[in-house]
């Protein structure tokens, strides 16, 4: 295949590579800082919240997303390292450039496997919503108000302090 | 003109190899890894805390199924404010999707911990609770059931295993094929908490388990870690009253007791306890 010479002329390839690398470092900068929307956050050695919290993070609070595993991001965060769960986080995904759904539209979608989806699946809403059908007379009307009943933060720490205990 | 092309041409590959990095991201290399491993995970994972949380939800709902609702927002309000106050202090602060603290409308003193989160404790046994500092040790121990899982690890291994299996299944991708055999082991895996929580009680090294978790618990959240005693004493006074409620699904043993006692040495009068109770008695009940 014959290079044309103006690209070889105005080293193209080279100029292209630099333009691509630039271009790539901010985006994976990006994807990799995410911001604490919930209060009450702490980091967790592992994966899951039976461990005893390594740090607490406060809402607002940036943290440096190292990795992921199902519904956990493994972050940094003033010098620790730890998981934390998606639903600390407002975006319940990983900010993402879809670049070519912005160019030529559509066709881009990104899909799990049934096999990746399934690991963590099992017992979902769906599966509830079986069960209620089938159990009309189990009231998950009010488990969803004693859900929705939440303790205002700075009222709590009112009453800790108030009651001399440890905030 | 010639010179627009060329650059033209090098924004457009330059913008492809751009969207090669950003949906290379992390989330895509491990759903590789995690696809090639998946069938050997899938055989033998625990029960994920969002599985915990659906479980959880549908005992509530059982338990609520019987069971009025106390629908007054300053207990309530109260309640979980001591209840928050401990669970951030417990080997678990928090869960899925966090705990919430209920009272029931039953003279009965009972407390019942639903995997997940939810706790419930009944009118009586808070009228039982002489302050704060008792009411916190209750809802100590029932944080600390859920944090060490036991009403969760109360389903049969064999049933949890038909679970996986049937995930591993070829219909289990399709939903439908397999929704009516999971909603069928979900009801039997309800059936095994609800049995254990309410029904029979847990086992008496979980109880323990659980008294030597709320002592620490109440200590670090600067309460009187005496008050678990204390209450235990209350009910072993009236464990002749009955052999329901609270006196079956955490029978108040003399072992237990001496047990608590045993881990509360040194434990001295707060003088803010006065305030705690002051408030505790202004709570209609």
């Amino acid at each position: 295949m014959k290079v044309p010479v103006w690209l070889i002329k105005s080293r193209g390839w080279l100029l292209l590579m630099v333009l691509a690398a630039l271009l790539c470092t901010p985006v994976l900068a990006g994807a990799e800082t995410m911001k604490v929307s919930m209060g009450n956050q702490s980091l967790y050695a592992e994966p899951n919240y039976s461990g005893t919290p390594i740090t607490p993070v406060p809402a607002g609070a940036e943290v440096n997303v190292v990795t992921t595993s199902g519904d956990w991001y493994k972050v940094e965060y003033q010098g620790n390292t730890g998981w934390m769960h998606r639903g600390a986080f407002a975006q319940a995904q990983s900010p993402q450039l879809n670049l070519p759904g912005m160019l030529f539209g559509g066709g881009v979608k990104q899909t799990k496997s049934d096999e990746v989806a399934l690991a963590g699946k099992g017992f979902t809403p769906e599966v509830e919503a079986g069960y209620r059908q089938k159990h009309p007379e189990m009231n998950f009307a009010l488990v969803d108000q004693v859900e929705s009943f939440k303790v205002d933060s700075g009222k709590l720490q009112a009453f800790i302090k108030e009651g001399g205990l440890t905030p | 003109m010639r010179r627009l092309m060329m650059w033209s041409m090098f924004l457009a590959l330059a913008l492809t190899l751009v969207w090669g990095c950003a949906s290379m991201d992390y989330a895509s290399v491990a759903s590789i890894a995690v696809k090639t491993t998946v069938k050997a995970v899938e055989a033998s994972r625990p029960i994920s805390d969002s599985e915990e949380y659906y479980i959880g939800r549908a005992v509530a709902a059982r338990v609520l199924g019987t069971s009025r609702l106390v629908q007054d927002p300053q207990l309530t309000l109260y309640v979980n404010e001591v209840g928050e106050t401990v669970a951030r202090k417990s080997p678990r602060p928090n869960t899925y999707k966090g705990y919430h603290f209920a009272v029931l409308d039953s003279a009965e003193p009972n407390a019942f911990a639903c995997p997940g989160g939810i706790i419930f404790v009944t009118k009586g046994l808070v009228v039982m609770c002489g302050n704060e500092d008792e009411l916190a040790a209750v809802l100590a121990h029932e944080v600390a059931h859920i944090a060490n899982k036991d009403g969760i690890n109360s389903i049969s291994k064999a049933r949890w295993t038909e679970v996986l299996t049937t995930l591993g299944t070829e219909t289990a991708k399709q939903y439908a094929g397999a929704g009516g055999q999971l909603i069928t082991l979900f009801e039997g895996s309800i059936d095994d908490v609800f049995k254990t929580i309410v029904v029979n009680g847990y086992s008496r090294s979980a109880e323990e388990a659980a008294d030597a978790q709320a002592v620490a618990t109440l200590r670090k959240a600067g309460y009187d870690p005496g008050a678990l005693p204390a209450l235990l004493n209350k009910m072993m006074a009236k464990t002749g009253a009955g052999s329901s409620g609270i006196f079956k699904t955490h029978p108040p043993t003399s072992d237990r007791l001496a047990k608590v006692k045993t881990g509360t040495p040194g434990a001295t009068p707060d003088k803010m306890e006065a305030v705690r109770t002051k408030r505790f008695q202004s709570i209609k009940m």
